[in-house]
């Protein structure tokens, strides 16, 4: 693991492809998300700007705290959890492989992705009031129900590719194949953990809005709303770009270009095209569905979901032993 | 501000503390106020009160001070899904009483609007179910393929609701060939996407997860609670005033009355979906033969004293007026009871031992009207206190209070 | 599976909203607009004010020569509509004899002023 230069390491972290395109970036997809619902549904759906507008608008708006309620812990835990999810950005492979890549940076991408989930219970705990005790409540359970097949289905490229850094499986299917052929029942795991993660239908329990009015997310307003929202958003970026760095082989290019800044121009387009198709299918998912209940989800969650991850993680340790790890 | 209450006890709850969960008066899942005082244990319902009346507007006293040209827009008012239905029943009501006998066109004419408005309500209802489960798709599709039905409406009578097409002695508009024509055009589409939501709803998972097995009601309990409507049909009971007293040009039309025997969620949706295919049939049969003649005979000012019972079937069920008059030119008591009315009791029963997540479901299975709920008024202003009062008590009252007018 | 196709179909194709108000919404002949009054027909007889459930019209001075059924008259008043509290019911122009009141194809209009009439 080299340091790259520190100049240019403030730029990676701060500017491109850093925090500042991160969030143009999150706030596009969220854009896209929300037009593609609506073409869908053969309505005309939001201009490009309109996430980035709710964005300033929500910034602005006055910070109700209800009774009772630790300020503190309120104003702070949005801030947490994208700080997190913001964190774990780093790691992931954008323009060819990241400069701060190590051994074991998968794990801890995971871990930072779940801390918006841990956050959204607290708030719903804290805030002094059932709607939100029930959503936060129904946050945690649902992780626990997706987060082992979930953590299961990105461990099998792992355990194939025979390293704990994402850099280095995007370069093990730079020379083999992506993982999207080798193991699609982790593929198809993986995005439904996703949507599981970031909380959306089918998988939506705990905002469900029309049950318990918005879950953990009642009593935020306000900055607190905006930056959770932005969180949100981010680990949505995140997730989509994990899963195109595991599966659909990241932003490598199967022969070496040069120069290489050219290198680094179409892997970063690759980038763009192999999130905005796993955005699709998350969309498409999020359009075709109803919401289901949580004691349904257990049962699925833990029957099929589970079961198939585990077939999974078996069929890989075969491969493994009968062709050898590369 | 509560005023009838019931409190349903499903188990006693154990040594835990008890939760009550408020749903309402304002609660995303609801489209009118009403309080569903929830006790939970874990995600499961222990018990439940359920308090109505947020919307009392006091329509049966202002309809005795109206004559009979005035009070069919304020009957109209009563409801805005089902307003043709309460404005027909109460002219039919007057008209009985008055012993005309309105010309064919008209009777055809306000079959076409009431059916019209019964596949509306229907389309509105499976988009809400829809909604309530979170899968906005189909809320936004049926609600497209309602504008067909609305903007046909609006070409026949003005207005996308409230159609004021009724007056005492028949029909206040005529329908020229033109509109026929346009209306007979938008069917064949409208029947083809009502084909496609039998499909969806019989086939679609998530509806299927979500709908089977909750909320369920026997044949039995379903005729013990008095329940009406869609909601009785899909137990098994095989109720429906158009058939078992017939009025308007229904005795004419080819149709069959629509049962299914889940007596769930499911059921209930798969009823109003097929009733809206007989709507359609209906329709059709009106529109191609419609009589010619006269739309209305001039109705006297004032109505002989009398008194009728006046039934109709709304979309959400059995809708009845009683109607006395006394000789003058206004109604001497109207009272409605609205079939929401009839199946709050049934709700208050089958929501015992469901999940939280099921509460909107079950509550919007019976499509309620709350608009057209309230109808009991006791205030106790001295003391400024509600009471539960049981069922004895409020037929003692209502009976000293009718002795002592005659 | 039938949505999916539809999801797909629809992604493709233009979406069904009318953009009020750049593109127009096609209104039909019978629709239930705003009240309007031909001063020329109306005879003065009160049956829209007597008629009107929500009591929004009011008769005031308004002396006119008309004629009606080749009678000539004189009109002492003529009925004024306040047209925020108007339903529009239509009742006005079902019973109006010279159908002088009567029910335009136009939209209320929006305005700041509640008391507004329309005579």
């Amino acid at each position: 693991m080299n340091m790259p230069d520190p100049i240019y390491g403030l730029i990676y972290i701060f500017i491109f492809p850093g925090f500042l395109f991160l969030f143009a970036y999150a706030l596009f997809l969220a854009f896209l998300d929300r037009k593609i619902a609506a073409r869908m549904q053969q309505r005309v759906g939001p201009p490009f700007f309109q996430p980035f507008a709710d964005f300033i608008k929500m910034l602005g708006k006055e910070v109700i705290d209800p009774a009772g309620v630790d300020r503190a812990i309120f104003d702070a835990a949005p801030l947490v959890a994208l700080a997190a999810v913001i964190t774990a950005y780093l790691y992931v492979p954008i323009i060819g492989n990241s400069p701060f890549a190590f051994q074991g940076d998968l794990v801890v991408v995971l871990y930072l992705m779940s801390l918006p989930t841990l956050v959204l219970f607290l708030l719903g705990w804290l805030s002094r009031n059932i709607f939100s005790a029930i959503g936060g409540i129904r946050s945690v359970t649902q992780l626990f129900i997706y987060e082992v097949p979930f953590f299961l289905a990105l461990l099998t490229p792992a355990m194939m590719a025979g390293t704990w850094s994402i850099s280095g499986i995007v370069l093990w299917q730079q020379k083999n194949m992506w993982f999207v052929f080798l193991q699609p029942i982790s593929f198809v795991i993986a995005l439904i953990g996703l949507q599981a993660k970031l909380e959306r239908t089918p998988f939506d329990i705990p905002e469900a809005e029309t049950e318990i009015v918005a879950g953990p997310w009642t009593e935020l307003t306000g900055r607190r709303l905006a930056i959770m929202d932005l969180a949100i958003d981010v680990s949505m970026v995140v997730g989509s770009a994990l899963i195109a760095a595991l599966f659909l082989g990241g932003p490598m290019i199967p022969w070496a270009v040069t120069p290489i800044w050219l290198e680094g121009v179409i892997g970063f387009f690759l980038f763009l095209a192999k999130t905005l198709a796993v955005l699709l299918i998350l969309s498409s998912i999020e359009v075709a569905t109803g919401r289901i209940r949580i004691d349904q989800l257990n049962d699925i969650g833990w029957k099929y979901i589970a079961g198939a991850s585990i077939v999974q993680v078996g069929i890989v340790l075969v491969m493994n032993y009968l062709w050898g790890s590369a | 501000m509560p005023i009838l209450s019931t409190a349903v006890s499903g188990r006693r709850g154990s040594d835990m503390p008890e939760v009550v969960v408020s749903i309402g008066p304002h609660h995303p899942a609801l489209k009118e106020p009403v309080n569903f005082k929830v006790v939970v244990d874990g995600e499961k319902i222990v018990r439940l009160e359920l308090d109505l009346s947020y919307n009392h507007r006091g329509i049966e006293k202002a309809a005795e001070q109206r004559d009979f040209v005035r009070v069919l827009p304020l009957m109209e008012r009563v409801c805005g899904i089902c307003s043709h239905a309460h404005s027909t029943a109460f002219a039919k009501g007057i008209e009985e009483i008055m012993q005309l006998e309105i010309p064919p066109r008209a009777q055809y004419i306000r079959t076409i609007i009431a059916e019209l408005e019964r596949m509306h309500s229907h389309l509105l209802w499976l988009g809400v179910a829809a909604h309530l489960i979170g899968f906005n798709t189909l809320f936004m599709w049926t609600w497209r393929d309602r504008e067909a039905v609305q903007d046909t409406v609006e070409e026949m009578s003005g207005n996308r609701v409230h159609y004021g097409m009724n007056e005492v002695g028949g029909v206040r508009r005529d329908l020229t060939p033109a509109q026929v024509t346009a209306a007979l055009g938008r069917l064949p589409n409208l029947e083809e996407r009502i084909n496609k939501y039998v499909d969806m709803v019989n086939y679609e998972e998530t509806m299927l997860i979500r709908f089977r097995g909750v909320g369920k009601l026997s044949k039995e309990e379903a005729l013990r609670y008095g329940t009406v409507g869609p909601t009785a049909r899909a137990s098994g009971v095989d109720y429906d005033i158009r058939k078992d007293d017939p009025y308007l040009a229904y005795a004419d039309a080819p149709w069959s009355v629509v049962t299914d025997t889940n007596g769930d969620v499911y059921g209930r949706t798969r009823v109003r979906i097929w009733e809206a295919q007989e709507s359609l049939k209906i329709i059709r049969y009106c529109l191609e033969n419609l009589p010619e003649g006269p739309i209305r005979v001039p109705a006297p000012k004032h109505a002989p004293k009398g008194e009728i019972l006046s039934r109709y079937e709304a979309p959400r069920g059995e809708l009845a007026h009683f109607i006395r008059t006394n000789g003058t030119d206004k109604v001497e008591r109207v009272d409605i009871r609205t079939p929401t009315l009839a199946n709050w009791t049934s709700v208050a029963m089958c929501l015992v031992n469901q999940n939280i997540a099921d509460i909107p479901v079950i509550v919007a299975a019976i499509d309620p009207c709350l608009s057209c709920t309230s109808r009991i008024t006791l205030l106790d202003k001295r003391t400024k206190r509600t009471d539960i009062i049981s069922f004895d008590d409020l037929s003692r009252r209502m009976c000293s209070r009718d002795h002592g007018q005659e | 599976m039938s949505v999916l196709r539809e999801m797909f179909e629809n992604l493709l194709s233009r979406p069904i909203t009318i953009l009020y108000p750049k593109e127009k919404v096609p209104v039909p002949g019978a629709f239930r607009g705003r009240v309007a009054i031909t001063d020329e027909k109306c005879i003065g007889c009160s049956k829209c004010s007597l008629v009107c459930p929500a009591q929004a019209i009011t008769m005031v001075e308004g002396q006119r020569e008309v004629e009606f059924k080749g009678k000539n008259l004189t009109r002492k008043k003529r009925p004024q509509v306040k047209l925020y509290k108007c339903i529009r019911c239509g009742l006005c122009e079902r019973h109006c004899p010279t159908g002088a009141i009567y029910l335009k194809n136009e939209l209320s209009c929006s305005g700041t002023d509640r008391e507004m009439v329309v005579t």
